[in-house]
């Protein structure tokens, strides 16, 4: 057993060179092939040389050291996949359909924990207005009432238009992330926030129908809702998935079951994002514009068909079976 | 699969990560003030980030509600996509974690991939709960690596990065006579764990004199007694103590012959 000081002399100079090198700017992959082979193998080297350190006793100092360097060339050597922008398409054409189609059942319960509500909000705003106030600040009541008074027959001017759709990105996808992010709590904040904005939207609808105004609404919201509403729920599916593993675990542990889902969740709540995006885009500018009606509603039968035949048959094609993701496996 | 299994518990604020060629190395795991300074760095980055735009836009488009768009439409990207972005092409640093130096890796202390970055950065709307992440202190709280929700669902942990420096070699000064060497048994009977203990106290350097001191005095009374020694000055004994045990293996003319024992 060599004692530190020589220990440290001896050793020194390979641990200047790897620090070097991993501070090089731009990261290891801008360095020539010598270079990462030459951190490589210092990198093991100095793995055994902490290993005879923590053997030999030496001091904290010389184990933080190697303890740093080892950490540092670990995370740089195995450098994350690079990220690509195909995979953005990848998950449009596949991975976001296919993973709401495995988790289908649990889609199913947050559909009703959104519609159900909805509809109970809409009857009880329609036929009391005491009921709708009690969802809704009064405030609110007022403001929706005057938004749908008048209808769209005149469109919007449109920088107005790119001023909502700008605070619908940032509000309803906003609104999405928390719904998917509170199903941490076992599924209860998704289910909460389902619940809850369903009654909401089903409250304004119902009290705007009882103003008179039911057709202003309604042409407005039928085209982008396809989208919207349908994210949502999605993104409340992705968190109701993340409850259920962390309940289900099958003999893991609740965040290692959490984890084999991870990928899954990831794609369902982006693709639910992008959704989002889309229906800001429409309700920014196409549902506001003063096209006639019949056009309003032949787009929102166009946008209806649109989403449920890509979530239902998007990403079937060949190949789509062996691109299965498996279950987190990394080296 | 991984398979729940009995916990180490570490006293430290260390996590051990084993590497597929069973390398094993520590981490020293990022304690919530230092993670919280960090994020009050971001902040004032995005903040200022935001600030600058709003101007930038309201000069350029002359104001009105298309600026506001806009501008909300950077809001969200900073609030959502702010971190996952630079955690993402930074290496796990977001530029508040590298001022401090902190950095996001994956549990096998792997780097972390835009998925887990995505994870654990959408959780933050969880952990922000109910007000100020106070949430996420508690979850932090009740785990050995300080990981909050996000940390948990995406599999990650925030680690300090340490560039430590060695301490020099030690030395003994003055140099350390001939009797003071002679008094000294030729093989200090000390165990290894001792040895340890000795070499940790002298590289101490944050000691006063008198702690360094008092600390000797606690020890050195029954080393010398084992060793039928008279000891007059303590710290200096531990420091020829350590003299002589690095002499013992140092292939030098002072090393002492083998086998005698005094």
């Amino acid at each position: 057993m060599k004692p530190q000081d020589e220990f440290v002399a001896a050793r020194g100079r390979d641990w200047a060179e790897l620090e070097q090198l991993l501070s090089a700017s731009g990261g290891m992959r801008k360095l020539p092939p010598a270079s990462i082979s030459r951190a490589a193998s210092i990198y093991r080297s100095v793995s055994s040389d902490l290993m005879r350190a923590q053997a030999a006793g030496y001091s904290a100092d010389v184990i933080a050291l190697l303890d740093g360097l080892a950490a540092r060339a670990h995370n740089t050597l195995y450098s994350a996949p690079p990220y690509r922008l195909r995979a953005v398409w990848e998950l449009i054409a596949g991975d976001f359909p296919r993973a709401l189609r495995r988790h289908v059942r649990l889609f199913a319960l947050a559909l009703a924990l959104f519609v159900l509500p909805g509809a109970v909000g809409f009857t009880g705003a329609l036929k009391s207005r005491a009921f709708a106030l009690r969802l809704l600040s009064p405030d609110m009541v007022e403001n929706m009432e005057k938004a749908y008074a008048e209808g769209f027959s005149k469109g919007r001017e449109a920088g107005v238009n790119t001023g909502m759709a700008g605070f619908y990105i940032n509000n309803n996808i906003g609104i999405a992330f928390r719904t998917f992010a509170t199903g941490v709590f076992w599924g209860l904040g998704s289910i909460f926030f389902l619940v809850y904005n369903g009654l909401v939207i089903g409250a304004v609808m119902g009290l705007v129908t009882a103003a008179g105004h039911g057709r202003n609404i309604l042409t407005f919201t039928c085209t982008h809702g396809a989208f919207e509403l349908t994210a949502l729920v999605i993104a409340g599916t992705a968190g109701l998935v993340m409850g259920y593993s962390l309940v289900v675990t099958r003999g893991r542990t609740r965040f290692a079951s959490l984890r084999a889902h991870g990928r899954d969740i990831a794609y369902l709540v982006m693709g639910a994002a992008l959704m989002l995006a889309v229906a800001a885009g429409l309700e920014g500018f196409w549902s506001p514009s003063a096209l006639p009606d019949r056009v309003k509603w032949g787009g929102a039968v166009v946008a209806y068909l649109l989403v449920i035949s890509y979530l239902v048959f998007a990403g079937r094609g060949a190949g789509a079976r062996a691109r299965r993701p498996q279950p987190e496996a990394r080296p | 699969m991984p398979v729940r299994r009995e916990k180490r518990v570490a006293l430290d604020n260390t996590a051990e990560v084993e590497t597929p060629e069973h390398v094993r190395f520590r981490y020293r795991v990022a304690g919530p003030v230092r993670r919280m300074l960090a994020y009050l760095l971001d902040l004032l980055i995005r903040a200022g980030v935001l600030l600058v735009l709003g101007i930038v836009l309201a000069i350029a488009m002359g104001g009105g509600e298309a600026v506001l768009g806009v501008l909300l439409v950077c809001m969200f990207l900073l609030e959502w996509g702010y971190y996952v972005f630079f955690e993402t092409i930074g290496g796990g640093r977001s530029p508040g974690k590298r001022a401090l130096s902190l950095r996001v890796v994956k549990e096998g202390g792997f780097p972390v991939g835009f998925i887990d970055s995505m994870l654990r950065n959408l959780l933050r709307a969880a952990d922000f709960l109910p007000a100020g992440y106070v949430l996420g202190l508690f979850a932090m709280a009740g785990d050995s690596r300080f990981r909050r929700l996000g940390d948990r669902v995406a599999g990650t942990m925030v680690v300090v990065e340490e560039r430590s420096r060695v301490a020099p070699p030690l030395t003994i000064s003055p140099p350390p006579t001939a009797a003071e060497l002679d008094a000294l048994p030729q093989r200090p009977p000390l165990s290894a764990w001792e040895r340890e203990t000795l070499e940790l106290y002298l590289r101490r350097a944050d000691l006063t004199s008198a702690r360094r001191e008092e600390l000797a005095q606690m020890i050195v009374p029954a080393l010398g007694q084992r060793m039928g020694v008279l000891v007059r000055d303590p710290v200096r004994f531990l420091a020829l103590l350590h003299y002589r045990i690095a002499a013992l293996t140092r292939p030098r003319a002072d090393r002492p012959a083998t086998g005698v024992r005094s």
